[in-house]
């Protein structure tokens, strides 16, 4: 994994993912603690509820990300990933992350308590894996260290297998997406089912004709992760649940469902902070915008940016996981609708539409050098620079239209990098790096190129090119 | 001093944020949309301001640095791209501010503002910014001032130097030059405006224009016609213009392009040797009387036609042209896209030749475009690894430009000349116009630009 092109802040993350299982590396108590008693060990039927290496966490992350906006300027984010394993080294590391960002971290554990007692609430059953969890190792796939994440996902895959788990239910849609999307073209016979949160409480209230109240009205607006809703399709789940909870009033951003906005994050707040913060304003102020009291949305790293986007621009606005609402509103009782001629409608809306807006993910033969550069020459060579895809590339609009951070100058400079221009791959991995892997390019893109894959590819390519002077076991 | 020299004053007087030389920023500014050229500049500058421009113009002319203004990058021509690596490419996108004048009838719109960007803003007045190139959304004002470009609503409203009253223009050497006044009438000569647009910025660079914005049309209709023969639909663009009907929009598109859009993107569009789709707008009371009458040309000329003003059934007689290009550009790796126009009178002859030529090449050469003002869009795929396909492209590519000249046309309706057409542009200027008239216009230039800074390589310079 090692290899000089790869900033430190993306080692400490990919180290503490695979090793510790949660990207800062507090360790497996903190990462299981929210779940003590809540839910039987191990499998139930097949089914476990999966909390990932993000969300556990996910308060930490915020301090940090907190704390180095007020460091700008002194400290980046890669001399911090250096601050972690010597605190660590001192035994002061977990210690005084709890101490300082213990707090933020509830309110993140309190979201995946909500979601067991949601999904309990309407029968679902299910176990949780505690300690064994295996991390999903997303953060390896967004990071482009690609022959890591096959490796880890292989080992997870036979993890699972053992453990006897069939079927994933998470809130954390990138851990979803790396289930049911990246985990298939990674792992041969991989047959683990993964839902997100959301498709399955849809379901289920669909399915039992579930109606809820909130003893509160109160104005929402959802911002859709874009894992959630341009990457899985998953959109008309959720309009579905807030619909059923009187009390709630949904007002859609300008931006909204595929074509929602990004909030900053995919992995940019964790390589360039202050980029992530500046992509971060205009979905902000759209959401804002909208009149909303509060806003939810259905993603950890999404909650963070906007929580901390909210709280610098003083807008005094409120994140949730949707999940808390729904929550919140089932603590109040669930009415189930008595079997009328309104089951032939509920049975209708057992099946959600599944929006498709991606195109096909583009295929290497291997994870060789050779092999990468084909594809990704071949691909880019087929872009036409039409620039649709800058449009809406949420980092070209937050730095003035600068082309090398644009989806289609990272297009031309994965291009040049494999045709042996003289770039640098340290310096070409920084601009792809500083991608939120929205996939807006992907769905603009006329030519039906997946930009946002050849990106995470172009980024694997940079790592492992041997011009780099790097590769595994560098 | 040389260009670093010149490259550390620049940095020095307009802030060395604004000037990237990092081979990985400058990269991405080798190509256009063109991608057939590449070449990186020694830095790109990016003007914020007017006094940016002004100060890259002052230095680069002193130092006989060479520069490349560029809007969005999406000219197809390699107008954008540099072809010394010494060159400075001179980025306005962050400059784009707008401004709509209602009561004077204007929109102010600083060179990086896109196309569109200008559109959505008049239309918030309700009133809209014609020239509507597919690449609006993208393509910005200077840029497409810059190209003379057009677009889909060419046949009623021509391009955009039809809609400019005034614009700001920077010269080598940093001179401000303000030509013309935002007012619908004024007649100073000689007419400085038309030297500047579409002159690809061999001249100068453009910062901001005062353009004409027009009323929404209160109605439109879109009808769609399919043809047994494509002479057939030729022949009913031609008749309906000559009939006295100015539809805002009349597109053509042949069998290849439907069978490759319905092939590529899954459509289910009826197949048909050719289609014809024309909006035609306006007052409520009379724009059904209208479209009746376009559509009873296009039958008398063999046509089978369908008309609509519901938005979504109007968006489905659309759909075969709106995923032309995309198709085209799934289906084939490479594609050489031609831009020539014929006089209207011509259409059908024009559409017969290039079919001659496609079975004598046995090449795949969907044909769609702006038939409405003769500017056709024949579109040459092939694939960019097999020499003989690559070989005959350039061929076909050539012969089509030439085809437009016979014809009495030109080799380019709307993306201009750049490196792309140069060849045949001289071609075109010595067959129609003569050396005498090549000799004045680049008396123009040396009069201009003497030190050749501008744009070098493009157009006739």
């Amino acid at each position: 994994m090692r290899g000089t092109a790869v900033p430190e802040i993306v080692r400490f993350a990919a180290e503490n993912t695979t090793q510790t299982g949660d990207i800062l590396g507090l360790g497996t108590e903190q990462r299981v603690r929210w779940a003590k008693g809540l839910l039987p060990r191990g499998p139930v039927n097949g089914t476990v509820f999966y909390s990932g290496e993000m969300y556990p966490v996910m308060g930490y992350a915020e301090g940090a990300f907190r704390m180095l906006k007020r460091l700008e300027g002194f400290m980046d984010v890669n001399s911090l990933a250096r601050v972690g394993p010597l605190m660590r080294k001192l035994g002061i590391y977990r210690v005084g992350a709890r101490a300082l960002w213990g707090g933020l971290n509830e309110k993140y554990q309190r979201a995946l308590r909500d979601a067991v007692y949601v999904l309990r609430k309407l029968g679902v059953e299910m176990g949780y894996l505690f300690e064994d969890e295996p991390p999903s190792g997303v953060a390896l796939h967004t990071y482009g260290l690609l022959r890591e994440f096959k490796e880890h996902a292989e080992w997870v895959s036979r993890r699972l297998e053992e453990l006897g788990v069939r079927r994933i239910i998470t809130l954390d849609p990138i851990v979803a997406t790396a289930f049911r999307l990246y985990y298939p073209e990674f792992v041969k016979d991989w047959r683990v089912e993964a839902l997100h949160f959301v498709e399955i409480v849809a379901r289920e209230m669909a399915r039992q004709g579930v109606r809820l109240r909130l003893s509160r009205r109160v104005r929402v607006t959802y911002h859709d992760p874009c894992y959630l809703a341009r990457t899985l399709g998953v959109v008309d789940e959720v309009r579905f649940i807030l619909g059923r909870i009187e009390g709630v009033e949904l007002v859609e951003p300008p931006r909204h469902g595929v074509n929602t906005g990004c909030s900053g994050d995919g992995g940019l707040e964790l390589t360039q902070p202050p980029l992530a913060r500046k992509v971060s304003y205009e979905r902000i102020e759209e959401l804002s915008g909208t009149g909303a009291e509060r806003v939810l949305t259905s993603c950890p790293a999404c909650i963070m940016m906007l929580r901390t986007g909210f709280d610098s621009m003083n807008l005094g606005l409120g994140v949730d996981d949707l999940a808390s609402l729904v929550a919140e509103a089932m603590r109040n009782g669930v009415e189930r609708e008595v079997e009328t001629d309104a089951g032939e409608e509920r049975r209708e809306k057992l099946f959600f539409k599944r929006y498709r807006v991606l195109p096909r993910s583009p295929e290497p033969k291997s994870l060789e050098l050779d092999d990468l550069a084909e594809m990704l020459l071949w691909e880019t060579d087929k872009c036409k620079k039409c620039g649709f895809c800058n449009v809406e590339c949420p980092t070209y609009r937050a730095l003035d239209r600068l082309e090398s951070r644009s989806a289609r100058g990272r297009m031309t400079l994965i291009n040049s990098l494999v045709r042996g221009d003289p770039v640098r791959p340290r310096a070409v991995l920084d601009r792809l790096y500083s991608c939120v892997l929205c996939g807006q390019c992907s769905q603009s893109c006329p030519v039906g190129l997946h930009v946002q894959e050849l990106i995470v590819y172009g980024r694997a390519y940079a790592i492992y090119s041997g011009r780099a002077g790097v590769g595994p076991g560098a | 001093m040389g260009f670093p020299e010149a490259l550390s004053e620049i940095s020095k007087r307009v802030g060395k944020s604004k000037v990237l030389t990092d081979p990985e920023d400058v990269y991405a500014y080798s190509l256009d949309a063109s991608t057939e050229y590449r070449r990186a500049p020694g830095a790109v500058v990016r003007a914020s301001s007017d006094e940016d421009v002004r100060v890259v113009l002052e230095v680069a002319d002193r130092e006989r640095v060479p520069v490349v203004p560029r809007g969005s990058g999406t000219s197809l021509t390699g107008a954008s791209v540099p072809i010394s690596p010494d060159s400075i490419v001179l980025d306005l996108t962050p400059m784009r501010r707008i401004q709509v004048n209602v009561d004077d009838g204007y929109v102010m719109a600083e060179a990086g503002a896109t196309v569109l960007e200008v559109d959505r803003a008049c239309r918030e007045h309700g009133f809209f910014f014609p020239p509507d190139p597919a690449s609006s959304r993208v393509a910005t004002v200077g840029g497409a001032l810059a190209e003379n470009a057009g677009g889909l609503r060419g046949a009623k409203f021509g391009v955009m130097k039809n809609w400019v009253l005034a614009m700001e223009v920077y010269l080598p050497g940093g001179r401000r030059l303000r030509i013309g006044e935002p007012v619908y009438k004024w007649r100073w000569g000689p007419d400085l405006l038309s030297l500047f647009i579409g002159s690809e910025g061999t001249l100068g660079v453009i910062t901001r224009a005062w353009l004409k914005i027009y009323p929404l049309p209160e109605k439109v209709v879109r009808i769609m016609g399919t043809f047994d023969r494509l002479e057939d639909a030729g022949r009913a663009i031609s008749q309906i213009r000559r009939r006295g009907h100015v539809p805002m929009m009349l597109e053509l598109l042949d069998r290849e392009t439907i069978e490759i859009v319905n092939e590529v993107l899954g459509y289910d569009v009826e197949l048909a040797e050719a289609m014809v789709v024309a909006d035609v707008d306006g007052p409520r009371e009379a724009v059904w009387r209208m479209a009746r009458e376009v559509e009873e040309v296009m039958r008398e000329s063999g046509g089978r036609t369908r008309a609509s003003d519901d938005p979504e059934e109007m968006q489905q007689l659309y759909q075969a042209r709106q995923g032309a290009y995309a198709a085209v550009t799934r289906a084939y790796p490479g594609v050489l896209l031609e831009d020539i126009t014929v006089p209207l009178s011509k259409l059908m002859v024009a559409l017969r030749e290039l079919e001659n030529l496609r079975r004598e090449y046995g090449m795949r050469m969907p044909v769609f475009g702006h038939a409405g003002d003769g500017n056709l869009h024949p579109t040459i795929c092939f694939d960019p690894k097999d020499e003989d396909q690559l070989r005959k492209a350039r061929e076909m590519f050539i012969r089509i430009g030439r085809l437009a000249i016979e014809l009495g046309g030109a080799i380019s309706g709307e993306h201009g000349i750049g490196l792309a057409k140069k060849e045949l542009f001289l071609e075109e200027i010595k067959a129609i116009r003569g050396e005498g008239y090549l000799e004045v216009v680049r008396e123009i230039k040396r009069m201009l630009d003497p030190n050749g800074i501008m744009n070098p390589g493009k157009l006739w310079f």
